[in-house]
């Protein structure tokens, strides 16, 4: 059974079609990329998986639950955490509380009110590893609007890492980063626990093809064709709309 | 005549003259994103300045010609001179601005006409009556009726129909877009809110004749606009036009038939409307209407020696004070703790959630009366009165923010000013309880160990006591996980949800702690002054509270202490030589606004920490925002600016 299932979802816009016919099936450790060219829907997809956005009708199957109409909170609590293609932090906290204030959630500590923050340490040392494991480990005790635009790419992903996913949604995650950075990303993203299900939204070719295992080609809101890298390059349809719209 | 038809009249008229203000409020709203407070003081300047035409020249048309100039006048130096220059920043701001001048329009009126009611007569050829369907209209009604339908006409037909309510359009909806297709939105937004003005103005024209001429007038056209555009739906024409005709029957109506329940039919109406469709009957912006929180991220007060030292000489200072000094002044300063309690459980909306409440007083209110009726009237000992007070607010807090907490920002703040004055309307109501207007009072003060709290010495004291109590509190709260998460909401809501946090609980809770601390005071305050009116619960003492907080320094703790110590000093000195108390408190808070938006406390603790007083960061409105400030971050920014005031971050 496949762990992140996608049956037939539709959304519109009054008469903008943004989704449509898409069926999508994604199995447990995937590394599953959707590209597509700009206003092909694929934020809109992400959205609508993530609780943002309400989808018109279908199904969204997480390990054959049906999590459709769930609210942000409730996708998250369900295993499914997600970032932004805009960093949506909080920018006026620390690096350490903005993944201190994820992991509380996820632990369910939120309302605990008669102990200071800082004294929990099971969540104190968790949102240490994660600074750790998206490289910010130098910087947890900067304001967020401190850091360059790249480090707070690498927050995003470890905002949602913090919701102890099985399934992590990325928006864009390399959008507006340097070369380097770029490279760093890549890093990230390979490192994560191989058992952990990434679906990725990603315009850079190469960002693509070093970590899909299997790529989805949006376009109008349609599913254009979905398979491994190899076949997506073969696929005539793809490269004459999609990359031969580009190249 | 048929007493129905009769209703309906009254209904249609106080639509009518509602939609004016409504109509504006809601257009300028639309488009700007900015409720003015302000609005309902250009419909009693319209109506005054009337008044003043006719006494010179006699002439009725004349008036509504001149009035409404003069106000768009006033209007627009408001809008270029001062909202202008807040644009960058969040539009909280901008409202708490237009709250400002309420103050100052406030008591310009007073001071130029009087306190009295004054009355303007209708022009002599609309006196009388006309018989129609069924009965005899008074002829002046008909002919507002008849005008107001007019005025509708017409800012339907420009709004619909030509190029200029196109671009205002295409504004409300997307003010980026509209300035992409050419539109010069600095010229737009002082047109509309000029348009608006004018409406209101020429409201408050027609309004003299059958509602009189006093100042107050302001309060009492804005709350049922409002209302009224709750109902119909922010930013929609078509909206205030149903939401007036809706309020005005409903009032007319309720005011024949069921008159103890009058005021309540209105409320009742929105809270119907709120439960079934939060984003009005045609609203265009739902309830997600974005509010920049005014706030910022203090940097961390590290507890240094030197802090600790004057903490402690502070405290020393305090707990020696009343033994020197008589008791004018013990009293004095006893009325600051009791505000001071008050004020920070505000803070905890306003600062720490970001939930801008204007109905604060409500909850204060709600605690008062409970101490004060339960003594007068079953004679129940004041502090048993205090212990059912807190618990009560506390629950009536949680029924107000479960329809509160579901909006945010501008809407959020209007019911939270909707529910407080359903609460005055109550104590102003329910004579046999409250004393109506009168007041209540009870014959004497409970005692502590043996001592009276009728003793000035013994008052200080204890509110000084529960004063350290809340602080201490409140500050433990905000070190917790709990208060973390409330910051957190404050910062970015939307972010806090996709991690798993179901805000509305979180708010809802915020709301319910910060309901029952403000009933704490309020008991507290009941057993300092043992009197209460309904004035504690106006939404003009919701006013004056949130001018505490802001003048301290909103999102700290010791701000909003200091900030009711600043005010009340100065009320007391002020109005103890001059009259214009509120006119210069206007001032000051509009200054406030606009200069130091970190409030006192934020000038106060850099220097204390040892660093130069420059601005304190600002968060950005919106995560976008956000991004473009934290490229340009001053320097000044001191490093680990994080949560809360003392360094909880470390």
């Amino acid at each position: 059974m496949s762990t992140l299932q996608i049956e037939d979802l539709y959304r519109s816009f009054g008469s903008l079609v943004v989704t449509q016919h898409v069926n999508l099936s994604i199995g447990a450790g995937e590394r599953h990329v959707i590209i597509g060219p700009n206003g092909a829907g694929k934020t809109s997809l992400i959205n609508q998986i993530g609780g943002q956005l309400r989808p018109g009708s279908g199904r969204i199957l997480l390990d054959g639950v049906n999590i459709i109409g769930q609210a942000p909170e409730q996708v998250l609590r369900s295993g499914i955490a997600r970032t932004f293609q805009k960093n949506n932090l909080f920018f006026n906290l620390s690096v350490i509380e903005n993944l201190r204030l994820a992991v509380q959630a996820r632990r369910g500590n939120g309302l605990q009110c008669f102990r200071p923050a800082r004294s929990l340490t099971a969540i104190m040392s968790r949102a240490e590893s994660i600074l750790a494991q998206v490289k910010l480990d130098a910087n947890g005790s900067r304001a967020v609007r401190e850091l360059s635009y790249g480090e707070q790419r690498q927050l995003e992903v470890g905002l949602a890492l913090a919701g102890d996913p099985k399934v992590l949604l990325l928006d864009e995650p390399t959008s507006g980063m340097s070369p380097a950075e770029t490279a760093g990303m890549i890093e990230l993203v390979r490192s994560l626990p191989r058992e952990l299900t990434v679906v990725m939204i990603e315009h850079d070719m190469h960002v693509v093809f070093s970590l899909a295992d299997r790529i989805t080609v949006l376009y109008y809101g349609e599913v254009l064709a979905t398979g491994t890298p190899q076949e997506i390059q073969d696929n005539e349809r793809v490269r004459e709309i999609y990359l031969g719209a580009r190249h | 005549m048929d007493i129905y038809l009769a209703q309906l009249m009254n209904g249609l008229v106080y639509g009518m003259l509602l939609f004016l203000t409504a109509a504006g409020l809601s257009l300028i709203f639309g488009l700007m994103n900015v409720v003015s407070l302000a609005h309902g003081s250009f419909f009693m300047l319209g109506a005054y300045l009337a008044f003043a035409v006719v006494r010179e020249t006699g002439n009725y048309w004349l008036a509504l010609l001149i009035s409404p100039c003069l106000t768009v006048l006033v209007g627009l130096v408001v809008e270029r001179f001062f909202m202008r220059r807040l644009y960058r920043r969040g539009h909280l701001d901008q409202v708490l601005l237009t709250f400002g001048f309420t103050f100052v329009f406030f008591d310009a009126v007073r001071s130029i006409w009087g306190s009295d009611i004054r009355k303007l007569a209708p022009p002599v050829s609309l006196e009388g009556s006309i018989a129609l369907v069924g009965g005899m209209f008074s002829t002046y009604r008909l002919f507002l009726l008849a005008f107001g339908a007019l005025l509708a006409l017409i800012l339907w037909a420009v709004m619909e129909k030509s190029r200029l309510g196109a671009m205002v359009r295409a504004g409300v909806d997307d003010s980026q877009m509209a300035a992409g297709l050419g539109a010069n939105i600095p010229a737009l937004f002082s047109g509309v809110f000029g348009a608006g003005v004018a409406l209101a103005a020429i409201g408050g024209v027609v309004a003299a004749p059958v509602l009189g001429l006093y100042p107050g007038m302001d309060g009492d056209i804005l709350i049922p606009s409002f209302i009224v555009i709750v109902i119909g739906g922010m930013g929609s024409l078509r909206g205030a036009f149903v939401g007036t005709l809706l309020v005005g029957i409903a009032d007319a109506f309720g005011k024949a038939y069921v008159p103890a329940l009058s005021l309540f039919l209105i409320y009742l109406l929105m809270a119907v409307f709120l439960l079934v469709r939060p984003q009005g009957l045609f609203g265009i912006k739902g309830g997600v209407a974005p509010a920049g929180m005014v706030v910022a991220a203090r940097a961390a007060l590290s507890a240094t020696l030197r802090v600790k030292v004057i903490a402690a000489l502070v405290l020393l200072a305090l707990a020696c004070y009343p033994l020197l000094v008589p008791d004018y002044q013990r009293t004095l300063v006893s009325e600051i703790f009791v505000f001071a309690i008050f004020a920070m459980s505000l803070d905890l909306l306003l600062g720490y959630t970001g939930l801008p409440s204007f109905g604060h007083a409500g909850f204060f209110g709600l605690g008062a009366y409970t101490v004060i009726v339960l003594g007068a009237l079953f004679g129940l000992n004041g502090w048993t009165g205090v212990l059912i007070a807190v618990p009560l607010t506390a629950l009536a807090a949680a029924l107000i923010g479960f329809f509160c907490v579901r909006t945010s920002g501008i809407t959020f703040l209007m019911l939270t000013l909707a529910f407080s004055q359903l609460l005055y309307s109550i104590a102003f109501k329910w004579r046999d309880v409250t004393g109506g207007s009168d007041g209540i009072g009870i014959p004497d003060r409970p005692n502590i160990f043996g001592w009276s709290l009728s003793e000035p010495i013994v008052m200080y004291y204890v509110t000084f006591g529960f004063c350290l109590l809340c602080y201490v509190g409140l500050r433990r709260l905000i070190a917790s996980p709990l208060g973390h998460a409330f910051i957190g909401i404050r910062e970015n809501e939307s972010r806090m949800r996709a991690i798993g946090y179901s805000t509305g609980l979180y708010k809802l809770l915020s709301f319910t702690i910060g309901g029952a601390l403000a009933g704490l005071a309020g008991g507290l305050y009941a057993l300092f002054n043992g009197f209460v009116s309904p004035e504690v619960l106006h939404w003009s003492a919701s006013g004056d509270i949130l001018i505490m907080v802001m003048l301290g320094g909103a999102g700290t703790l010791l701000g909003p202490v200091l900030g009711s110590a600043i005010f009340l000093l100065m009320k007391n000195l002020v109005s103890s030589y001059n009259d214009h108390w509120m006119m210069i408190i206007g001032i000051i808070f509009i200054a406030c606004v606009m200069f130091f938006p970190g409030g006192v406390w934020g000038i106060l603790s850099s220097r204390i920490a040892g660093r130069k007083p420059d601005s304190p960061p600002r968060p950005g409105t919106t995560p976008a925002e956000g991004i473009a400030s934290g490229d340009k971050a001053p320097t000044g920014a001191a490093p680990g600016a994080s949560m809360t005031v003392d360094g909880a971050a470390r």
